[in-house]
């Protein structure tokens, strides 16, 4: 890839801008301007996250018995969407840290964006399981603090793993995130256009001047924390998947799951990105900052992402039929595909399997609206693979007379809408006010473009 | 001041002795000391005694003098600074300073007493908690309950705490005292009275068994001998009662030994939970149906019935009929008996075989009889079984049968040589009132006598005929020519807002009385609990009227029994009838009896008759109250049995499981009860099976405009396999429109479809489909097992030739760790045999009255959010059209490995070292996880708050044992933990091991048939320990290697060969649909769930 970085073509667009001030002053342009289109988007998301608010209100002060759920489904969309956001907050840490430590250079212009979509996904996601709680206000009692009641958390359950695999993840995120931009906050600070905002910019930029040594071990701090951030992008959904392979209900007591789920999240992940790049690369003419490489590349990774998930199916489904258990034959082979759910399985179906399908073209792949609308189709067959784990298992499982149907209420669909807004906010806000292309990282990859470009013409 | 020092001297100076003073005030005889104590005295005595409106005058702050206001003043700031932010507590509350010396705080107290319904009683001893009654339970010294209660029963506690029960009596809009009613109905000097000889007053009361009752009624028939008695109960007939007499010469109760009983034939009869006596009955039933060992014997079960009761379910031979069709079935059983050579009795007419065969022909003919394979299959197996067991078999008809049934059936066990040995006759109960009232007007009567304005005054006692009385009497219009009309309920019902005058009564907890039970034995009703409003009972009531004023009807009721105990002493023999429950000895007199064949065979030549006579034959008899005695009127156009036109329906008015006739219809543990066949909850519908529905291109939900004979009811539909095709049910008790809040808008009101003369079933029902659909609340929205072996079954053959058919169900699974030691100590485990259980649901109230579950309401249980700990599942088996049924009571399994356990992230869930998996609700954070994992799926979540804003005296029904859980916990079964650790407990202080058996739990005490058993698995009492060596022993889904302390015994049927053979095969019929499609709107809507695969015909172990 390295070679293929260094050919010139559509990459060359990185080099068009006359030189680093200027390429500085067009990425930080966002920051300051005014445009009503941000507003408008601002207030539809506000309202949509003000409807999360009272959501949250009503079922915490009412009791979740205003959502559908019953028993059996004990579980539905808040363990759904919980899952869903997950899996969204893992494409950030996977293109920043894992295509860092194997130096895929295409990564440095979209990791911000990455990184920034991975902590707004985890904030929705943390949301959910608080959320979800019959009494929510006794969440604390999942962390081992040292109780006078010396009551620890139960070990063998996987929820307190989750809880702590969900933590540090974010904590980490997190970090990695802010070292990642302190010499772009101190870019902002330099060229703020009004005390204030230098002031604020100022602070989080924890007096960066752009030193040798500053840049030394900023590089030594962001290589560590890339290598402290990839393993948890493997643990993270592998410990959520455990919420479901460790019970023993049918078409959840499986050993697949760990890496089916971290197939599954990056799939979504990586939609995920393309939903935001996309609409970010036209609104705010990035092309040559965010190029159709870039584009490629993800598209290329959510084709391997969607077979990963493919050959998870088949595997699943075989090893129902092999088994020949009953109740998981009965669970996978009946009441998917032909159950009350069906439906929402076969759209599961036909959103996550035919979908990347299309990305085999390269001309596909390439052109923006086709990646999004894959990419938006791939969210959607994500989240009903989660309903359709949670609620079909749980809707149908041993016992024949607690059979029940589920069927959400407008809260539910409330909190998942007042999510998607939510999340939509946040990332608004950072576009606002944060900047949202690496520009250190971009003007280094394009000095080393420009010297192995040189390198290439002088062995012409 | 220094005057007022001088009193103070000369005060002191007259006191004499150890004369103690409270205050200055009262030493010196200060007046306005002793308004204020007097003030005081209402907060600290209570109202004992006093009147209501001179307490609240005293209480009225009048003039306040300067040293009042002062003392008030100060008092506040004392409270002000007492009390701080908190309001200080309204409520009087009892410190046991000194205390009462038969109540231990905290302990509790059990009372015997009995509960009437339509005048039979049922013993029952009572547990109360200082002083309130918290939980019902079967007494076992009583004949009718032997140790068990039904859901009526159990669930009338929380009838007794009801917030919505009348609390005052009122004479029209405005409250009126007692004392009122008394000066306005006592005869002179007391009150007005009535005319000479009671002209114009007339009662309505229900039939009563009560020896107090009858000796009022007698009482009052003297005092007042033109007034006029009707009794009217809805779901009792005077059929069984003209049987009796056309046949022996006088009414005469039939006494029925199930326990003794090889082969049943049940006609239209649901005697295991639809009948008085029920309890005992499914007692005796069940005693005959444990195979304890392969080898051992069983009854069997002839069924015909219409509508699906418990009583067909566990038939081992149903015939599907519709009710108008049972006398031709008894026509053809008495035709085909006396067929047999010498089988006619001595005494009968030669031509009795004759006249039988020609009533069957005749029948035939009309279309009345079965012409199909099933039902000479059917009757062949139970001639044939019927004669290979003479003086061993029962016959038993149902009570809305006409009386030619019940007098067939009377013949048939005469004939069988059953009478003297499994059927015995005495002289009714409810005799003694009824000859106490003198000639019974019948309700149509008594309407024609309101119509004509002959009656001046009319008392209804307990009765509700205002929602209940035939729709064709119009019952409501006419109460409205009455000049005085007064109501005695429980609540403000429909008849209470047509009366005049109302009074509230008494819960049968709350008073004195006596009551018989069906076999006579007499108990006094013992209150429980001081009466909670200002009600009066109907003896009260009663004495009024009779000027027994200054009488209390304690009084009265011992002035009774003194007069029966003869010369004994009557002290020792009052004690024991309350503390025993049943009074000895009193059994109703046995009556030695021989039918009249001649009028039998008269009988059977009416039928045989022409098309008139045969009508009025077969058509069921009037409700208790109308004329029994006389010949009826003829039937309408309808009435007349025929061959089914194509859309030609019979409706069938069905007491319902839950609200019996409608009077439990605001008792919210009932409406959420499940049905036992149906599993509906909050609703009534009209039931239909899957072929006729199918005919009618109609489904579960869909509304219907159902019609009889120009009245018309708008009524959601519901498919219930095994229902006679062509046949709709409805029970009775729904659409109430009193006010009471529970029962309000429930359902539809059956009644408006019940005429006199065809109260039980009607030919020439229509039924056309409304575009509308009705959402119903099931519990069990799927109706097979799917293939999964859950319940095991088999016929008694087939676990004969194979005992250990469930062996691969139990026993050891591999796994990777050993199972935990489980080996000191008490371990509890539980045995549930399937074989005994009716699917009654008697249990699952027992447990919500025990163990302070909640209701959720109809929305609830529509969202599968029921609060049961302890449910019964409901599986058909076999075909739609001709399903088996099995019952599975499911309750928290207590696996020794649960799978709720370790999923629990905060331990809120954890195992007990006696084997108990316990909750901890208040660790749980309400993951649900723990749900989620179980196999049962018996635990429950409060996903709302549920005992938010409850009313106080609902508070009262809680038992103080149990916590009563919080919104956001999950909860469960606990196997009774109080119940174990008070027997524990109370083994510890008499320094002794726990004796095997002493602990029970509430769904075992409840359980008629003694389906649940319950004990410790290292000391068992020898019946647990049976069980636990029972062959037919397994697990639920023991393949998962749970290791459940839930036993099930296999369920095993006893179908006879012969009738095998030309029974229908169960594959041949319509499959079985995977169920009722109400199971709430599919996610934005999707078709009704698919049929999961359906079970093969064989039944052997579960169909796995």
């Amino acid at each position: 890839m390295a070679a293929a970085a260094a050919a010139p073509g559509p990459d060359a667009l990185l080099r068009t801008a006359a030189g680093d001030a200027e390429l500085t002053d067009r990425l930080l342009a966002p920051l300051w301007s005014r445009a009503r289109a941000w507003w408008i988007a601002f207030a539809v998301t506000g309202a949509g996250t003000l409807l999360f608010g009272i959501a949250i209100a009503y079922t915490v002060i009412a009791g979740i018995g205003v959502w559908g759920n019953n028993i059996p489904v004990a579980w539905a969309y808040a363990i759904t969407n919980f899952v869903w956001w997950i899996g969204i907050g893992h494409a950030g840490t996977f293109i920043s840290a894992f295509l860092l430590l194997l130096q895929q250079r295409w990564r440095a212009s979209v990791n911000r964006i990455a990184e920034a979509m991975t902590l707004f996904a985890l904030v929705q996601a943390a949301l959910f399981p608080v959320l979800h709680l019959g009494r929510p206000w006794f969440a604390y009692w999942l962390i081992p603090y040292p109780a006078t009641m010396e009551v620890w958390p139960q070990f063998r359950s996987a929820l307190p793993w989750d809880f702590a695999a969900i933590l540090t993840y974010f904590t980490v995120s997190l970090l990695f995130w802010y070292a990642g931009l302190v010499p772009d906050l101190a870019a902002a600070r330099d060229r703020a256009p009004t005390r204030a905002r230098r002031l604020v910019y100022g602070l989080f930029a924890l007096g960066w001047r752009g030193a040798a040594r500053h840049w030394q071990e900023y590089r030594i701090a962001y290589g560590l924390l890339a290598g402290l951030a990839t393993p948890l992008v493997i643990s993270v959904h592998s410990i959520v998947s455990m919420d479901f392979a460790t019970s023993q209900l049918p078409g959840w007591h499986s050993t697949i799951f760990p890496p089916y789920f971290v197939a599954g999240a990056l799939y979504s992940g990586f939609a995920m990105v393309v939903t935001l790049l996309v609409p970010l690369r036209r609104i705010f003419h990035l092309e040559d900052v965010i190029t159709t490489r870039h584009l490629d590349s993800i598209g290329k990774m959510m084709l391997a992402m969607g077979w990963m998930l493919i050959y998870a199916y088949v595997v699943e489904a075989f090893l129902a039929w092999y088994r020949g258990d009953v109740f998981e034959r009965y669970a996978l082979l009946v009441s998917r595909p032909t159950g009350p759910y069906a439906w929402i399985y076969w759209i599961m179906l036909a959103c996550n399997c035919i979908t990347p399908q299309l990305l085999w073209s390269r001309r596909l792949r390439t052109s923006p609206l086709v990646l999004l609308a894959a990419a938006l189709l791939i969210q959607v067959g994500m989240w009903t693979e989660r309903f359709i784990i949670i609620v079909t298992s749980l809707n149908r499982d041993f016992l024949p007379s607690s059979w029940h149907i589920y069927a959400p209420t407008w809260v539910d669909w409330s909190l998942l809408a007042g999510s998607v807004s939510f999340f939509l906010l946040l990332f608004l806000l950072f576009l606002r006010f944060v900047p949202f292309i690496p520009i250190g990282e971009v003007k280094h990859l394009r000095h080393e473009l420009a010297q192995e470009e040189v390198a290439w013409r002088g062995e012409q | 001041m220094g005057g007022a020092g001088e009193d103070w001297a000369g005060a002191l100076a007259r006191v004499e002795g150890r004369a103690y003073w409270r205050a200055v005030g009262e030493l010196l005889g200060d007046p306005a000391f002793a308004l204020a104590s007097a003030r005081e005295r209402p907060l600290l005595d209570g109202d004992d005694g006093g009147d209501p409106a001179s307490h609240a005058a005293a209480l009225v702050p009048g003039g306040l003098s300067r040293r009042d206001f002062l003392r008030l003043m100060g008092a506040s700031l004392a409270l002000a600074g007492a009390g701080g932010c908190l309001e200080p507590p309204r409520e009087r509350i009892l410190p046991y300073t000194r205390r009462p010396q038969d109540v231990t705080p905290g302990g509790a107290r059990w009372y015997a007493t009995a509960f009437p319904l339509d005048g039979y009683g049922t013993g029952l001893l009572v547990e109360s908690h200082e002083g309130r009654p918290t939980k019902v339970e079967g007494n076992p010294l009583h004949p009718a309950s032997l140790g068990a209660a039904g859901a009526y029963e159990q669930a009338s506690v929380l009838q007794l705490y009801d917030p919505q029960r009348a609390r005052t009596p009122r004479r029209t809009r405005g409250a009126a005292a007692w004392a009122a009613f008394v000066r306005e109905f006592a005869p002179a000097p007391v009150g007005g009275g009535f005319a000479a000889g009671g002209a114009g007053l007339h009662l309505l009361l229900e039939p009563t068994s009560s020896p107090l009752t009858a000796s009022l009624l007698g009482r009052l028939r003297a005092a007042y001998p033109r007034a006029g008695v009707t009794f009217y109960a809805p779901l009792a007939s005077a059929a069984p009662d003209d049987a009796t007499r056309l046949l022996f010469g006088r009414p005469a109760q039939p006494q029925y030994d199930f326990s003794t009983a090889a082969v049943v034939v049940a006609l239209d009869a649901d005697f295991l939970s639809g009948m008085p006596f029920h309890l005992r009955y499914a007692h005796d039933w069940a005693a005959r149906r444990r195979p304890a060992s392969p080898g051992s014997g069983m009854s069997r079960l002839y069924a015909a019935e219409g509508a699906f009761t418990p009583t067909g379910a566990v038939a081992d031979h149903r015939l599907r009929v519709r009710p108008s069709r049972i006398a031709g079935v008894a026509v053809a059983l008495l035709a085909e008996l006396l067929r047999e050579p010498g089988a006619l009795p001595a005494g009968a007419p030669a031509d009795l075989a004759a006249a039988a065969a020609r009533a069957r022909a005749a029948l035939d003919a009309g279309g009345a009889a079965q012409d199909d394979a099933a039902a000479r299959g059917w009757l062949s197996g139970v001639a044939h079984d019927l004669l290979r067991t003479p003086g061993r078999s029962i016959v038993i008809v149902g009570e809305r049968q006409p009386a030619v049934v019940h007098a067939i059936a009377h013949a048939l066990n005469a004939l069988l040589g059953n009478v003297g040995r499994t059927v015995r006759y005495t002289v009714p109960p409810l005799a003694e009132a009824l000859e106490a009232a003198g000639p019974p007007v019948p309700l149509p009567a008594l309407v024609e006598r309101l119509r004509a304005g002959a009656v001046d005054t009319l008392f209804i006692l307990e009765a509700n005929p205002v929602y209940d009385a035939p729709a064709d009497l119009d019952f409501r219009s006419a109460l409205g020519r009455v000049r005085r009309s007064v109501c005695l309920g429980l609540y403000e019902n429909e008849t209470a807002a047509a009366c005049d005058w109302f009074v509230p009564t008494l819960h049968y907890l709350e008073r004195w009385g006596d009551v018989r039970a069906w076999d006579g034995t007499a108990s006094v009703i013992q209150p429980l609990i001081r009466p909670l409003y200002d009600g009066r009972s109907a003896d009260d009531v009663l004495a009024a009227l009779l000027g027994l004023t200054g009488a209390r009807t304690y009084d009265l009721l011992r002035e009774i029994w003194r007069k029966r105990a003869g010369p004994a002493d009557f002290e020792p023999f009052w004690e024991d009838a309350l503390r025993r429950g049943a009074i000895a000895g009193t059994e109703a007199a046995p009556l030695d009896l021989r039918p009249a064949w001649g009028a039998l065979a008269a009988l059977l030549a009416r039928v045989a008759g022409d098309r008139r006579a045969r009508a009025a034959a077969l058509t069921p008899g009037p409700p208790v109250g109308s004329d029994g005695t006389t010949g009826r009127g003829e039937p309408e156009d309808g009435g007349e049995p025929r061959a089914p036109a194509a859309a030609d329906l019979e409706l069938v008015f069905v007491r319902d499981a839950s609200v019996y006739d409608g009077r439990f219809a605001n008792n919210a543990w009932l409406q959420e009860l499940p049905d036992p066949l149906t599993k509906l909850t909050w609703d009534n519908a009209a039931v239909v099976s899957p072929r006729t529905a199918a005919r009618l291109g109609l489904e579960a939900g869909r509304l219907v405009r159902l019609g009889l004979r120009g009245r018309e009811l708008i009524a959601p539909v519901f498919v219930l396999p095994g229902q006679a095709d062509g046949l709709v049910a409805l029970a009775l008790g729904y659409g109430r429109e009193g006010a009471e809040a529970v029962a309000r808008g429930v359902g539809l009101n059956a009644y408006r479809l019940r005429t006199s003369d065809a109260p039980y079933f009607a030919a020439g029902a229509t039924l056309e489909p409304l575009p509308g659909r009705y959402p119903l609340a099931t519990t069990q929205a799927h109706w097979t097992m799917a293939g999964r072996p859950i319940v095991l079954s088999a016929t008694l053959a087939e676990y004969r030739a194979d005992p250990e058919f469930t062996a691969p169900h139990r026993g050891p699974v591999t796994a990777l760790y050993d199972p935990f030691g489980y080996e000191r100590g008490d371990q509890w485990t539980m045995a549930i045999d399937l074989t005994a259980c009716i699917g009654c649901g008697a249990c699952v109230v027992a447990c919500q009255a025990e163990n302070n579950s909640p209701v959720v309401g109809k929305e609830g249980v529509r969202k599968s959010r029921e609060m049961h700990w302890l449910r019964i599942d409901r599986y058909f088996l076999g075909s739609a059209d001709e399903p088996g049924v099995a019952f599975q009571p499911m309750l928290c399994q207590h696996c020794e490995k649960a799978p709720c356990e370790y999923v629990c992230p905060v331990n809120a869930t954890v195992h007990s070292p006696d084997g108990l998996n316990e909750m901890v609700y208040n660790r749980c954070i309400g993951t649900r996880f723990c749900s989620n994992n179980c196999p049962y799926k018996v635990r429950r979540f409060n996903w709302l708050d549920y005992n938010a804003d409850k009313a106080e005296t609902l508070e009262m029904a809680m038992n103080p044992d149990v916590t009563v859980r919080a919104r956001g916990v999950m909860e469960k079964c606990t196997f009774c933990v109080q119940r174990i650790r008070r027997a524990q407990q109370a083994a510890a202080v008499e320094g002794r091991a726990l004796r095997p058996g002493e602990v029970r739990t509430a769904c075992q005490q409840a359980c008629p048939t003694q389906a649940i058993w319950f004990g410790s698995d290292t000391a068992p009492d020898e019946e647990l320990a049976r069980r636990l060596r029972d062959p037919r022993r397994y697990a639920v889904l023991h393949e998962l290697g749970t290791r459940p302390r839930v036993h099930y015994l296999a369920r095993i049927t006893n179908p006879s060969d012969a009738g095998e053979a030309a029974a229908p095969a169960p594959a041949g019929g319509q499959p079985l649909p995977a169920g009722p499609g109400s199971a709430g709107p599919g996610s934005a809507g999707q078709p009704p769930p698919s049929p999961p695969p359906r079970p093969g015909a064989g039944q052997r172990a579960g169909e796995a």
